[in-house]
């Protein structure tokens, strides 16, 4: 193997979390960040639309920002990890302006906020509906200005370890050639697992790899049975279905409404209505649905036709534009919208200073579990990305450097191996992705019950099962990926049997609890190579 | 459907060659889900980049048929051609796109910055903002006819020196920059806003602006000084060498036979002091065709040289001027033969009055059809005709009403525009070398165009005949 390089910190991914790490950093040591696609555009931060929550304005505190986080997520949340959230997010932001930032601002030349589900005061700050793409754009240009080594189209397969320290990664390219980086520290901050079911928001890139990598190499991850379907996303063009539409269109005003004409959400949460937490919504679209009230694609209104036009043409460009290459003016015309799998508030169990359960690995963004417990908030995953991704760089960085480790050829041998097995496979990644999509969204989806579970804990391991082929070297990160993908489903599967609640965005039909999120005697499902399980909270039973 | 796509091993071979795929998909399909249901069903090694399949991280720009787009906004359509951008390949639609990211500046903040508000205001940001929606997926890289001969460093880059230059938080000098990077280079042919998914009009909103700026600077080329020295001494970009058209014809030319309408006419430099005699066809097609011409002595340059150069200062005044001679002249339609003056009088100016393009107005008002004129012809689309005003349609419909035989080309710069002719001959010749190659292959006799700067460019790059289209019109009209 020719491809051997070394540095201080590794970053691996590069949405929001990943990059903010890299450039922290960098700051003490040699840093170098990967990505398996092109770094910025790989990760969903790029694609995040609403906004970025921060409390700044005497009219908010702190501690308004952190009641709001919680409850919205179903006091499942780490406290200590939400206070983090709420007390840093407006020091990220202002880094982020003083690098550039083009965020909309009022004519008080302060940042302009609006208001997103959940939320007692409008918190959420933006660039009109690209938020996300802005802050993207401004981390890129911060990042191409420091000495961060960027590698672009790299997928890493595994993380190098020395008994229980991370200490790199093993690293393949597109030619599939394999290569391995060494590291003093290693974040991960690889996003999220939308892309195991077949409706999603996420971008291609968004198959879980970090949790895999982090399982495999024998972190402990939480809660991943809670998966947000975001309430609103697009119904048809058949291939377009799932994208996101963002939640600004309700803090703009917009309205849901069932084929009968009735504003539904007055049934299911009437004072909060439309801007209810994402959970709520969701459940609440799929109900009306699953009760005939839907449309003719499956889906219900989502209406704005009643807002200046000029406020949708100012404040939601990006989705102006976008339907109106489907042929619908949203001036004139309601939107048709479903939920659609979004985002993913468990995964890697992290301290204050984003340490996981292993020594020298660290994860930020939505790798992690913890900080959003049940059902995170909108706006609050681009903060994440920042407070906990500037968390991680500095921590990373912080970590001592150590005398050259002495490469584990076991781990590389074995890589070696199993790629040479995947010629004699059987099954397409194509094929099982196809296949594991159709199962998690039909059997994992926003109401569960045991016996679905179960039947898709049989498929899974099925799919599991099959020996996965390729036919040539440049088809191996793809493999390895799918691989990623399918553990990540079996996670979220035994999470989902674990927790005999509802609770957040996890919802068992099948089983009627006495407590209310407040009161559950449930704490994070947890998962690792050496034990699994639901914490009992004593005090509560 | 059947889609055909550019195939590139850099492993096997030394060319890409085109394959064709029959696959089925869901009606409303994007050219991504082509590209898919290809690499799940036939070859698992089909090599593209795709990310957010929204239309947001810019990973998939490819060319479906020649023209630049993203593969997951692009509704794809039976028989497609599907190619990767005109940038280095990799593999199939993989292409390398590393040198052009290394060319994109950043910000470089102050150290102060980071506490206080470092004087961005709300206007500030909104000013940015047209310019910060790029998404690098470098469709304009591909698609820059000034990139591809010269060491201009791409539109996108001009973007972001200007988005840059515009910020307080920036401390760098960011005309220097811009200008080493070939600032002077572009043609302002406007390909790059055609091709971009943002539609984000760099050439008025980037380059325009840090002309302006190099300007205030003293930065200009010389030529381009010289041009305007011209322009704010006579009101005209070309020197006075004999009398002039506006020193000779009459103020109203009243047409053959009933008069249908009355129009006036905004000459432009060049059909006033270089290239008369298409100026008095034009006059003459006009009179065949029962329109009355007005012809206001005091009007003057339009401004496009000074405008598209970044000097100008002195075009306020050259815009009142016009704008009162045709005013007091009392026509409600102005037309033009040049497209660059044209496209700055539609665009750049607020007239009380409607301009229109010569063909334009013609295939409105309807026109006697000429005699049938023998020979093989062909078209050449001004940049600032076809994108400058939308107009590519009237040209062709009126050539193919009495052209023996017409052979369509596809649009692309000649390289005379911009100021690039004065200011970097090299790179004009340069671009109509290119220009003259694509000619070639249509084997026509004739080129046609309704824009001075690009008839004599393109004559002298090609080496054919160039008519301008009123010529060639009368020509049948005499027959």
């Amino acid at each position: 193997m020719e491809n051997r390089d070394a540095c201080h910190v590794l970053v691996i991914g590069s949405g929001g979390a990943g990059i903010r790490a890299a450039i922290e950093a960098s700051t003490v040591g040699e840093t170098i960040i990967v990505s398996k696609t092109i770094t910025g555009k790989g990760g969903c931060t790029v694609m995040a639309e609403g906004g970025y929550n921060a409390v700044l304005t005497s009219e908010d505190s702190v501690a308004a920002h952190y009641e709001d986080t919680i409850k919205g997520g179903a006091f499942l949340n780490d406290p200590a990890l939400v206070e983090i959230l709420a007390r840093e997010a407006p020091d990220r932001i202002r880094d982020l302006f003083a690098w550039g930032a083009v965020f909309d601002l009022t004519c008080e030349d302060k940042f302009a906020q609006r208001s997103f589900g959940g939320q007692q005061i409008p918190r959420t700050c933006y660039a009109g509906d690209h938020t996300g793409h802005e802050i993207v754009m401004t981390l890129l240009e911060k990042l191409r200005g420091s000495p961060v080594e960027i590698r672009d189209e790299l997928t890493v397969v595994d993380l190098l370890k020395d008994r229980n320290v991370v200490f790199g990664a093993i690293v393949c390219n597109r030619e599939g050639e394999l290569g391995t980086i060494t590291a003093d520290a290693v974040v991960l901050a690889t996003g999220g697992a939308g892309q195991i079911y077949d409706m999603t928001t996420n971008s291609t890139a968004g198959t879980g790899d970090g949790y895999a990598l982090g399982y495999r190499a024998g972190a402990e991850l939480i809660d991943m049975e809670q998966v947000q379907f975001h309430p609103t996303g697009v119904v048809y063009p058949y291939d377009t279905r799932g994208r996101l539409i963002t939640e600004a269109m309700r803090g703009e005003g917009g309205i849901l409404l069932n084929t009968k004409g009735e504003r539904f959400m007055e049934k299911y949460d009437p004072s909060r209505m439309e801007l209810s937490t994402r959970d709520v919504i969701a459940r609440s679209i799929a109900t009306e649905i699953l009760e005939g009230r839907g449309t003719e694609h499956g889906g219900v209104w989502l209406d704005v036709t009643h807002l200046p036009k000029e406020q949708i043409e100012i404040r939601l460009p990006l989705m102006l534009r976008q339907f109106l290459q489907f042929g619908i003016d949203i001036r004139t015309q309601p939107m048709e919208v479903t939920p659609t799998a979004h985002h993913f508030m468990g995964g890697l169990r992290i301290t204050l200073e984003t340490q996981t359960t292993l020594s020298h690995l660290f994860a930020a963004g939505e790798v992690t579990g913890g900080v959003h417990g049940g059902n995170r908030l909108g706006g609050n995953a681009l903060a994440d990305t920042q407070v906990f991704g500037f968390r991680a760089g500095r921590a990373a960085a912080a970590v001592e450097s150590v005398a050259k480790r002495k490469m584990d050829t076991v781990q590389i041998d074995a890589t070696e191996e199993k790629i040479s097995r995947l010629y004699e496979g059987q099954a397409t990644s194509a094929k099982i992705r196809r296949l594991m999509k159709q199962i998690m969204w039909n059997n994992v989806g926003i109401y569960r019950n045991e016996f679905d579970l179960k039947v898709a804990e049989r498929d899974i391991a099925k799919l599991r099962a099959m020996p996965l082929v390729i036919s040539s070297p440049r088809e191996i990160s793809d493999a390895f990926i799918t691989e990623n993908m399918l553990l990540v489903a079996s996670l979220v599967i035994d999470g989902a049997l674990l927790r005999r609640e509802s609770r957040g965005a996890h919802t068992r039909i099948d089983i009627k609890a006495s407590w209310t999120n407040e009161t559950s005697p449930f704490g994070h499902t947890f998962f690792s190579k050496t034990r699994s399980g639901i914490e009992i909270l004593e005090g509560r039973l | 459907m059947i889609v055909r796509i550019s195939r590139f091993d850099p492993d096997k071979d030394a060319v890409p060659h085109v394959e064709t795929y029959d696959v089925h998909v869901a009606s409303g399909a994007h050219v991504l889900n082509v590209l898919d249901m290809v690499r799940d069903k036939f070859d698992p090694t089909l090599g593209y980049r795709c990310c957010c399949r929204a239309g947001q991280c810019g990973s998939c720009a490819i060319r479906v048929n020649g023209k630049p787009v993203l593969a997951c906004t692009e509704e794809a359509r039976d028989g497609d051609l599907i190619e990767s951008l005109e940038l280095p390949s990799i593999q199939d639609l993989i292409t390398d796109v590393t040198q052009v990211v290394a060319q994109i500046a950043w910000l470089n903040p102050r150290a102060a910055s980071l506490s206080c508000g470092c004087g961005v205001t709300h206007e500030t940001i909104e000013e940015i903002k047209p310019l910060r929606e790029c998404i690098e997926c470098y469709s304009c890289v591909s698609s820059c006819p000034a990139y591809a001969v010269s060491e201009y460093a791409v539109p996108t880059v001009m973007r972001q020196e200007q988005r840059l230059n515009l910020d307080p938080r920036d401390v760098d000098d960011r005309i220097g920059e811009a200008i080493a990077r070939g600032l002077f280079a572009c043609t302002s042919c406007h390909k790059c806003v055609e091709v971009c998914p943002k539609k984000i009009d760099i050439p008025r909103k980037a380059v325009e602006k840090l002309r302006i700026e190099a300007a205030k600077r003293g930065l200009s080329l010389p030529a381009h000084m010289e041009l305007a020295r011209l322009v704010e001494e006579t009101g005209r970009s070309i020197e006075r060498k004999s009398t002039s058209f506006l020193e000779y014809v009459p103020d109203v030319i009243e047409p053959e036979g009933e008069v249908r309408a009355t129009i006036g006419f905004f000459v432009g430099c060049m059909f006033n002091g270089r290239v008369n005699q298409s100026a008095l066809d034009a006059i003459e097609v006009f009179r065949k065709n029962g329109i009355r011409v007005l012809i206001p002595k005091d009007q003057v340059c339009c401004g496009s040289p000074l405008i598209r150069t970044g000097l100008s200062n002195f075009v306020p005044e050259l815009m009142q001027r016009n704008i009162a001679a045709f005013v007091n002249a009392g026509v409600d339609t102005v037309f033009t033969m040049c497209a660059g003056c044209g496209s700055t009088l539609k665009k750049d100016y607020d007239t009380p009055f409607r301009v229109a393009d010569i063909t334009e107005y013609l295939c409105e008002v309807g026109f006697v059809p000429p005699t049938k004129i023998a020979g093989t012809y062909t078209y050449h689309d001004p940049c600032h005709l076809l994108r400058g005003q939308g107009i590519s349609k009237q040209p062709r419909e009126l050539l193919r009403s009495f052209v023996e035989k017409f052979v369509d080309m596809p649009a692309h710069c000649c390289g005379a525009g911009g100021g690039v002719k004065s200011g970097f001959p090299d790179e004009a010749a340069s671009i109509g070398a290119v220009r003259a190659e694509m000619v070639a292959a249509t084997g026509a006799d004739f080129i046609v165009t309704i824009c001075p700067f690009c008839e004599y460019h393109l004559r002298r790059v090609t080496g054919l005949p160039v008519k301008n289209i009123a010529t060639l019109m009368l020509e049948g009209y005499l027959k």
